[in-house]
Parts: C-alpha cells; structure tokens; sequence
C-alpha cells in the first residue's frame, strides 16, 4: 500500500499504521521559510521544486497556511490561491500540507464559523492534509475546520500544542488526544500531530509522550513537528521515530538554519544507522537540494538579525515562526539590545498566565513583554527593567502570594499588566476559550483590569465555547464592502482572501491591478528590478515568453525618473515617481474619502478651469450653500461643474487654478455648517453644459 | 441646371483632423489628388499630418482658433495652391458661411451650396422643405409660446410630447413632457435652457415617438438633379444621442419599406437642391410608421459601414459629385451585399459617466484581418488631446450576415489594444454579446436602459504592462519596497 492524494484518509492512515518505514513532511516551503527566512521565498523559487517534491517519496509538503497565508497578500504579492493551485497542478503525486490556527485559520482573530467554513472549503481542493492546532488546546475551537475537511473527503490532522512545564504531562496530553479522538470519531482517519513549535522538546520526553500515547491509542498515527531553536532537533526526531512516531517534520538541508527544522539527510542517516527504514528517494532529496542551493543566497538579507541555536528556548518559549520576526520588529523598533530582557520577562510571565505560545498566543507575549519592558526602561533605564525582572523571579521562586511582597513591591507587580493590551484582556476573560490550566491568579486579573476586576470576571469572563457565542458574519455585505473598495465585483477567491485579511487583500487587489502577476518574475528581478543598462529578463506568461530590456534610468528631474524598458521589442517610457517627491506630496493626488461628506471629490480628469462659478470665486473661508457650483473642471471642451453636496464653510483648497486633476482626486474641504433655508437660491443640479 | 461647368482637383485641403482626415487622404491617394491637412498647435505631430502630402499650421489648439477659423482655413487653402477644400464632419462641416467663403475664394467646396447647408441648419426650415417634399415628418408644432397652445398639441397628436430648442442640437436643451399637467412649468424650463445653452428663447414641440429606432438612409446626388440612395444604416445604439454603434442595413426593415423610404429620400434629395452625399435621419416606430428627423449636409462618421454592403467609396463620389461629374449609376444597380457593423472606439471612461480620456497612447496595436477595416486618426505614440472630439478609431466588420458580422466585430474588438488611456472598447465589447443587441430587439434607448449591465465590465490593462511598470518602478527605485 502505498500514499496517494487521490486516496481516501482512511486508505492513507491505514497504509502508514502498516508501513514499516518512516515518513516525511517537508516543511522547506511554509514553515522553514517563516522560521528562517521571513516567509521571503518567491513562488517562482518554490515551484520549481515541485516535480521533484513529487518524486522524493515524502509523505507531504507543507506549502500553504501559517503566516505565509498574510506575508504572500502583504510582502510577496502573491495570490494564496494560485500558489495552492500551482502546487497541486505540479505535485500530483504528493500529498500538499496547510497549517491552520483552528478559529484563526490563516489570520490573527477569532472567525465565525461561517468565515472558518467557506474558507476552508475554498481550499480543500488544493490542500489535502490540514493541520490544526489550538494554543489553548481547546479542541471545540477546531470542530467546523475538522467537519469541512472530513467532508471534503481530505485527511484532518489535529495538532496538540506541545510544551514543556510541570503543567505539561503526560496525563494532560492524553486527556486532550482523547477529546480531539472523541472530535474525529477515533483514530481511523486522522494523523495526530505532536506541535513542537519552539523545539523544547528532549529526546527523552519525546519517546515518553509517544510511548504514552501508543500505550493508551495504539493504532494512532502520530507524526512530530519540530522546530530545531534548542539544537537538539535532531536527536529529538531520532528518539521519536524510535518511540513509533511514523511522520518526522523535517526540511531540506540548505533550507536549514536555526529556528525552522531539522536537515533530511542528518535525519535520514541517523535512522539508517538505527536500523529505521525511511521512504525517501535520496537522489532526488538531493535533486532538490541543489536546486535550492542556487538561489538561497537572494534571501540572506532576510534572515533572522540573530543567528544561532538557543537553548534558552525551553525557558522563554518563543516558537520557531516567531523568533527572527521579533528580533526584525526589535531591530525595526530601536529596542534590539533590550530582546535578552524581553525573552527573560517572556520566561516569567509563561508562569503567571499559562497558554501555548503559537499564535495567536505567542503574538500576545511578545506584545506583552516588549511593552513592559520598554515601558520599564524609559522609565527607569536597564536597571528598573533589572529591578522588574528580579522581583518577578523572586516572587516566582517564593510561592506565588502577593501578600508577601512589601508594599512598593506589590505596586510594581500590579502595575505589571496595567497597559494590557484588548488581546491580552480578551484572553483572560475567554474569548480564545477557557485556558488549558486554569485561570490565572487574582493579583493578574487586578493588574490588568484595576479595581473592577471582580465584576469584570463575573461580567464577562466566560467557559463556554468563544466560537459558539460568535455570530455568523454577514458575507453579503462584506462582499458589497470589498466591491466598493475595489471597484468592481470581486471573484469568489478574492472574497475569502478578504475574509481573512481585510486590509491586506484590498492592497494586494491594488496592487494586482497596477502592476500584474509578478510571481512570473525572477526572484532578483523581483528584489531589485533590472541592474544597469542592457540588462534584460525574460518569463514568461501563459506559456508566452517575454523579453524586457532596460535600456536607460534617467536622471532623477522633478522628482521623477524616466525609466526606458524595451518591452517585447517595443519602447517604452515609464516615469516613475521616487520618494522624495512622493514624501512631498504625501503619496500621489490626495484622494477624496467618499464617506467624509466635507471632501469634494473630482468627478473626472481634467484641468480646474474655475474655483467657484461664474459670478464669484471662492477662498478659504467663504460659505458655499449645497448644490452650488464650487469648481468647474474642464476635459475636451466640456465644461463640468462640481457643486457643493453640503452646505458648509470651505476649510482648504486643495487644488490651483488650471491645475490637471484625475478622477477623485480631492478639490476641496468642507466644514459642514448648520443648514439654512436655501430654496431662495437653489440653483440647477444639471451639470454638464458644452462650451 | 447648374451654375459651374466640370472641373478637376488637383489637391485638396481637407478642413479636418483625426480618423476622417485620414481617410480622406486614403481616397485622394487612390485618384492621384494631393493633399494639404490644417494642424493646430497640439496636432503638429498627429498622423493626419503625417499622412498628408502637405500641411499648414493653423494655429492654438482651441478648435476655434484653428480648426474652426474660416479665415485661417480658407487663407490656408488658398495658399497652399488647393483647387477645393473638403469638410469632413464637424468643425466648419455644416457652416453655411465656409461653404461661402471657399466659393468666394474660388475653392471648389465638397458638399452641397451654401445655402442648403444654411436651410438644413434651420430645423423649422428642414421640416417644411422635407413636408413640401412629401417626407413624413413628425407632427410637430413650430413655435411653443404658450402652456395651452402645447396642451392642445399633445391631446391632438397624443402624449408624450418634447420641447426642444430651435437653435439646439446634438440631443442637447430637450425636455419631454408626459402629459397636460405640468405643462408650464415644462415649457419655462426648456425657454429657459434654450437661453442658457444656445442664446435664444425660441423652442418648439414634437411628438415622442416610444420605441423608436433611428435609421438613416445615404443619398448621393450629382449637380444635375441625378439621385440614388445607398441604403440605409441602424443609428439606434446611441448614448444622449451619441452614436457608439451603427449597423447596415437595418434589421428591422424589410424591401418593400427600404424602397418605399429610398423612394422617398431620393425625391426629397432632389427637390431640396442637394449635390455630393447627405443623409436622411428618421426615426421609425414600433409599428414601421417612419419621421424624418433632419437632414446631414455632410460625410457622416458612420458612412463606412454602408461603403462595406455596397462597394463604393462615398468620399470619392462625394469629390465627382463636386466637380461635376455625374453619377454613373442607377438606383437598380445598386446592391446591397451583406451586413456591416461599425463600433466607434472613443477615449472615454464609460465608467466615469464617459468622461473624456487624454494622454499619450503609449502602445497601439490595431485591428485587421479578414472582414475588418479599422479606420483610426492614431498611431502608437500618438497624444489624444483635451480640445476636441473623443473618437479616436472605427471598427467596420462585414460579413453575409448580421450573426457573422457580430462575430467578427468581437474578434476584432478583441485584437486591438491600446496602453494609455481609456477607451469604449470594453463597453462595445459588452454591446456585442448582450442578447438583445444580439437578436436585434432594441431601440434608441438600448444604452440608456442596460447601462449598468453593459457598464459591468472589468477594465485591465495587459498583464505584460503592469509587469513593465512594475519593473521600472523597481529598477528606478533600485529595490523592491514591498517586499521590505
């Protein structure tokens, strides 16, 4: 029996549960990219590894989900849903691999299930593994994406969070496996996935968990993800393996860094040595290798600011996906030299408020600490932070009772979360679901929420399920809201990337539309545009080739750089706007904001042929009344009046005389003024008039 | 008979610019006439200019202090040693008074006399020379004073009735009124309009004819009382009396009422004096009953598609005509092969309430291949200027019939592609696969009416450019900002 996509789950667990050898996941595309690389790799790099992922005898792919779902729309300007395609199109004959965070799916905030389930159904096509992970391990969160993926007849792979504390045993572990069994009708159709996703885990209690596991559900598939942040990935997978995990999470070897996952061929050889058959087909791993070797090299300048194995990671818990992006949003942020503190600061609140850090949990530590301790070292430099920590951990250390604490030490500790973020107060009062060990302390609740904290809890504070109070979205009118943004009816696709990232998939929409499908690009001409004169790059597009050439930058005069490309053999001029006189007029022809009634908009493109209307010229400071004339714009010997939709006192002429404006462009601001009786001077609405 | 006796042309300055001077150097060049065009200040580089054997500056780029400069345009073509001027449409076309001046100047004017460009500019005058004529003719009531003298007009020729400006045209200061109440108010509206549009009080009253459509029929007639018709051309598809498609023949018109109705023009061709090519306009109702609605003294945009079913080049027999060279067909040799269609690319944004849309075309690929003409006033590089009219390309398909015709227009509707500015393309695209534009089921309200569905479209540009700008924009920044 072999693994197939075209195979049913149950046809695919049962031909793992009866296969001697060890499996594979390969992470390289999705999460080895985020730990190490910032999500940065191009579809044009990726997808050339795909015939050859579909002959390497790996298990699945990781391709689609986590964080690289937002960076694609965000940074790469890459549509999710052509990239799954394209992978699926490519990699017939491997299984492809998503990772969704149960109600947050592929963003940052709780979903209705109506969002969770159209989402997800957009992409059962393209995705035929789904692993889900809660970070409170709460398993009802998971229930519509578990549903739809059963449906759609592709294999479910819940996820426990994984983490070492005196909290996490082995009895907790088998409790929740039990209730996601109980979820998925038992252990016939699914792979249980063991998420390390800091790389905590010792060789040691890797095999125990397993081995507790298989004790209790002995025809469960269990497959380890990890990430390699302590240094002991390696090992960990072996013991794992050995311990009757049948999936390793492993990615390529020149994908590898420090916070994504372990080398193939480091694994591979190890189990080899253990006498552990694996599936792999070597030549092509290394096939692949060699390819990734040649264009690796375009992704140094987004590797992690900090370079290095952290065994520290077993204390502070910062999960691999999230490592190189807090030390880019530190470097960014100025407060690089403060990280040592905030991973300390990190190690001591993981004891006072307990939940898995993976998002969105892990988004919320971070924001936590990095707010405190910057907060603390404004106010009092490194040694109130210093002061703060060692308190913390004296407070730790001495049983965990405010009451003993000296009274201007008792100030500082509840003043701890006094700046808590609506992320942090949401959590604490269930809106992710109930915490996996139980409500934080009192002292917590009084920090963040002062002295209200009793009603509060007793307010607001639930147990039952977040997503089952949550009320279904209404997707008619969002789809009315993306139209309007986007100015035309949205596609089906475009819907769900809405769905999830709002903000993002209207910029990406944009951007599609000014500038194309660059994923056909190369990646350095995607990073860096053509280099210097005669230098040309050719793709292609629907199977066609295109040649563009650069044939010279002008000098930058106005602001503005004349740029001559030879596009198929054709020339063209392309001025291009550079910063400087895009800071000075504040990105582009300001716009009018069409809900603000003050802002009087363009209606097409023209020149100002007149501010006010014939009888008399406006200033800032005259009072125009509603339906008078304020500007006229003049386009191909037609005359367009722009008459005024309120009557208001005008605060700012944002236009010249005979200057050229496009459509929208904003001409005038309004102040809205009480109405009056205006009948006596009501003019006509009629606009237009020939010249 | 008339008043000149067979000339030659030698060269011929043509008073126009864009597509129509374009071809009409076409034309000259096949009848070995060489040909001096005017340019104003915006157009010094426009491919008229280029075309033309010769070229006079006219002068700034507002149309009246250039192209509709008599003075200017006569002194040009004098100058320049033309032996006749040609209007085109537009600009000076259907002034009586340019068509004097080039008499006076002793410049052969291709068009008819002067003074049947002056009585086809008086609607009233047109209507009663059309009457005399035998034409049916819209019942009409000549001059609206007053509330009541419009109420009985309506109660006798049934509502509802439009007040229109005497001095109007081109569908502007036209107000319809549904019925008696209101009447006053309606007729000091249009009084009112008249005198803010066109400088005078005087309005005057029609019958609304629901449904129509509008037909034209082409005439040509030699200096010696000679006239056939060339058929007749659908005008229904049009936005605020904009033509955007025309079609020959019309399909709602079966022979025996195209005869009856080409009867009916050459007769009233004759008997107004009529020499070169004119055009007829009617609007035909529901139940076939047909009105004339005025007279073009001049080329029409559309001519094309009637040139595409009968096989003759209307400028050229518009230029014989002129030089007295009589007509060498007979109304029963004519013959109407196929079905033509025309689309009038215009640089506009239908989507912005069709506002008009200039900048440099900065790629240009036209249409052609079989059964398509494309006649088009651009070249790849070319300015569409703000001063004067948005159209910057036709596109003729001809095929056996109305279906094949359709199917080439949206292949060749397809092929062209224009970087630069906006056109109507993607709207013409929509007009050519609506089902009822399709099954021929419209009238002059088609536009009006599907509007929104027509206006549905997605506008892009080719992929291959956006990734052009994309990469200019990197290769001038030096690096990607949105993926850092």
């Amino acid at each position: 029996m072999t693994i197939h996509p075209k195979k049913s789950p149950r046809e695919n667990v049962a031909a793992l549960r009866s296969d001697r050898r060890v499996y594979f996941t390969n992470t390289g595309p999705r999460d080895t990219g985020q730990s190490d690389f910032k999500n940065r790799h191009t579809l044009y790099d990726l997808i050339r590894l795909a015939p050859l992922y579909n002959r390497s005898g790996y298990f699945s792919i990781e391709n689609h989900g986590g964080a690289r779902f937002h960076q694609n729309l965000l940074q790469n300007m890459t549509d999710p849903f052509e990239e799954a395609r394209l992978w699926k199109d490519r990699m017939p004959d491997v299984m492809t691999q998503t990772l969704v965070r149960s109600t947050n799916l592929w963003g940052y905030r709780m979903y209705p299930r109506n969002v969770i389930r159209l989402s997800v159904k957009a992409f059962l096509p393209y995705v035929d593994v789904w692993r889900c992970f809660d970070f409170l391990n709460y398993v009802p969160n998971m229930i519509p994406i578990a549903e739809e993926v059963t449906r759609g007849g592709k294999l479910f792979q819940p996820a426990i969070s994984f983490g070492v504390s005196d909290d996490c045993t082995d009895a907790y572990y088998l409790n929740v496996t039990g209730e996601i069994l109980g979820m998925t009708g038992g252990t016939e159709a699914i792979i249980l996935c063991i998420k390390d996703m800091a790389g905590v885990g010792s060789p040691a209690r890797i095999a125990r968990l397993t081995d507790a596991l298989l004790q209790k559900y002995p025809d469960l598939v269990i497959q380890y993800h990890r990430h390699a942040t302590d240094g002991l990935a390696v090992p960990a997978l072996a013991a794992a393996a050995k311990a009757g995990v049948k999936i390793l999470d492993v990615t390529d070897d020149p994908f590898t860094r420090y916070y994504g996952h372990a080398p193939v061929r480091a694994v591979q050889a190890l189990l080899t040595e253990m006498g552990i058959e694996t599936s792999l087909d070597i030549p092509m791993v290394d096939q692949a290798a060699g390819e990734i070797a040649g264009f690796i090299g375009h992704y140094q300048e987004f590797e992690s600011q900090f370079r290095g194995f952290s065994y520290q990671v077993t204390e502070h818990r910062m999960p691999g996906g999230a490592f190189p992006s807090s030390f880019e949003q530190a470097d960014k942020g100025g407060f690089l030299p403060l990280m040592p503190y905030i991973l300390r600061g990190m190690s001591t609140g993981n004891r006072f408020i307990k939940y898995f850090d993976v998002t969105p949990g892990s988004q919320i530590t971070w924001t936590t600490w990095a707010g405190i301790i910057q907060y603390h070292y404004k106010e009092g430099g490194l040694k109130q932070v210093e002061d703060l920590l060692d308190l913390c951990g004296r407070f730790i250390a001495n049983g965990r009772s405010p009451e003993d604490l000296k009274q201007e030490e008792k100030d500082i500790l509840f003043g701890l979360y006094a700046r808590a973020t609506d992320d942090l107060k949401n959590l604490l009062l269930g809106k992710y679901g109930p915490l996996p060990f139980g409500w934080p302390a009192d002292w917590v609740y009084q920090s963040v929420f002062g002295e209200a904290w009793r009603e509060k809890i007793a307010k607001d504070r639930f147990e039952a399920s977040p997503l089952a109070r949550k009320p279904d979205e209404e997707i008619g009118r969002l789809r009315e809201e993306l139209q309007k943004k986007i100015e035309r009816h949205p596609t089906e696709d475009e819907l769900v990337l809405y769905l999830q990232h709002p903000g993002a998939a209207v910029d990406f929409i944009r951007f599609r539309t000014r500038f194309g499908d660059t994923s056909a690009l190369p990646t350095g001409v995607w990073f860096d545009g053509l280099k210097e004169a005669g230098s040309e790059v050719t793709f292609e597009t629907h199977g066609k080739p295109n040649t563009i050439k650069l044939i010279s930058i002008g000098q930058e005069m106005d602001g503005v750089k004349h740029v001559v490309l030879s596009v198929n053999s054709t020339m063209h001029v392309f001025p291009v706007e550079m910063p400087s006189r895009k800071a000075a007029r504040k990105a582009g022809p300001r716009f009018a904001d069409p809900d603000v009634p003050g802002q009087v908009a363009s209606p097409l493109m023209g020149n100002v042929w007149r501010i006010g209307d014939k009888d008399r010229l406006l200033k800032i400071g005259d009072i125009v009344k509603e339906g008078e004339e304020i500007v006229n714009i003049e386009a191909m010997k037609v005359e367009t009046a722009v008459l005024s939709p309120i009557h208001g006192v005008i605060k700012e002429i944002a236009v010249k005389l005979n200057e050229a404006v496009v459509g929208k462009q904003l001409l005038m601001v309004l102040e809205e003024l009480p109405p009056e009786d205006l009948k006596r001077n009501r003019r006509s609405k009629s606009g237009r008039k020939a010249r | 008979m008339p008043d000149f006796q067979p000339k030659t042309i030698q060269k011929l300055f043509i008073a126009n610019r864009g597509e129509i001077a374009c071809r009409t150097i076409r034309t000259c060049w096949e009848i070995g006439i060489r040909t001096v065009v005017g340019y104003s200040d915006c157009d010094a580089l426009s491919y008229h200019v280029k075309l033309s054997d010769e070229a006079v500056h006219l002068g700034p780029s507002p149309a009246m202090l250039s192209y509709m400069d008599i003075g200017k345009v006569v002194d040009a073509a004098r100058k320049t040693g033309c032996d006749a001027v040609f209007p085109g449409y537009g600009f000076l076309s259907e002034n009586p008074e340019f068509a004097r001046a080039c008499r006076d100047a002793g410049l052969i004017f291709i068009g008819p006399t002067s003074e049947v460009i002056a009585r086809m500019g008086d609607k009233i005058a047109t209507k009663k020379a059309l009457a005399d004529a035998g034409v049916p003719i819209i019942p009409g009531l000549p001059k609206a004073t007053s509330a009541e003298q419009l109420i009985a007009f309506g109660n006798d020729a049934g509502w509802p009735i439009m007040i229109k400006a005497v001095a109007g045209g081109g569908g502007r200061g036209m107000h319809r009124l549904d019925s008696a109440d209101q009447a006053g108010a309606a007729l000091e509206r249009a009084v009112s309009a008249s005198r803010k549009l066109f400088g005078s009080d005087e309005v005057y009253a029609e019958k609304y004819i629901r449904g129509a459509r509008h037909i034209e029929f082409q005439f040509i007639a030699d200096a010696y009382g000679g006239v056939i018709h060339l058929g007749d051309r659908e005008c229904s598809i049009q936005r605020r009396h904009q033509k955007l498609v025309e079609e020959a023949p019309s399909s709602l018109l079966d022979d025996r009422l195209r005869n009856e109705m080409g009867r009916v023009v050459v007769k009233a061709a004759k008997e107004i004096g009529y020499v070169t090519a004119g055009t007829l306009e009617f609007l035909v109702a529901p139940d076939l009953r047909y009105y004339a609605i005025e007279v073009n003294p001049r080329i029409q945009v559309e001519h094309t598609v009637t040139e595409m079913i009968v096989g003759l080049d209307i400028i050229r027999m518009m230029i014989r005509m002129a030089v007295g060279t009589p007509l060498r067909f007979r109304q029963e040799e004519i013959r109407i092969g196929g079905h033509a269609i025309q689309c009038r690319v215009n640089a506009e944004d239908p989507r912005n309430d069709f506002a008009p849309s200039y900048g440099t075309v900065t790629y240009l690929r036209q249409v052609s291949g079989p059964f398509v003409r494309a006649d088009s006033g651009i070249l790849q590089g070319s300015e569409i200027p703000p001063f004067y009219d948005s159209l910057i390309s036709k596109i003729c398909s001809v095929g056996k019939d109305r279906p094949t015709a359709i199917e080439r227009m949206r292949r060749a509707l397809s092929e062209f592609n224009i970087w630069g500015v906006k056109t109507t393309i993607p709207l013409l695209k929509k007009i050519m696969v609506h089902p009822d534009f399709v099954s021929g089921r419209f009238d002059t309200d088609f536009i009006d009416e599907h509007l929104d569905e027509l206006l549905d479209y997605v506008e892009d540009e080719d992929e291959i450019l956006k990734i052009s700008r994309f990469i200019a924009e990197i290769t001038a920044l030096g690096k990607n900002p949105y993926c850092r």
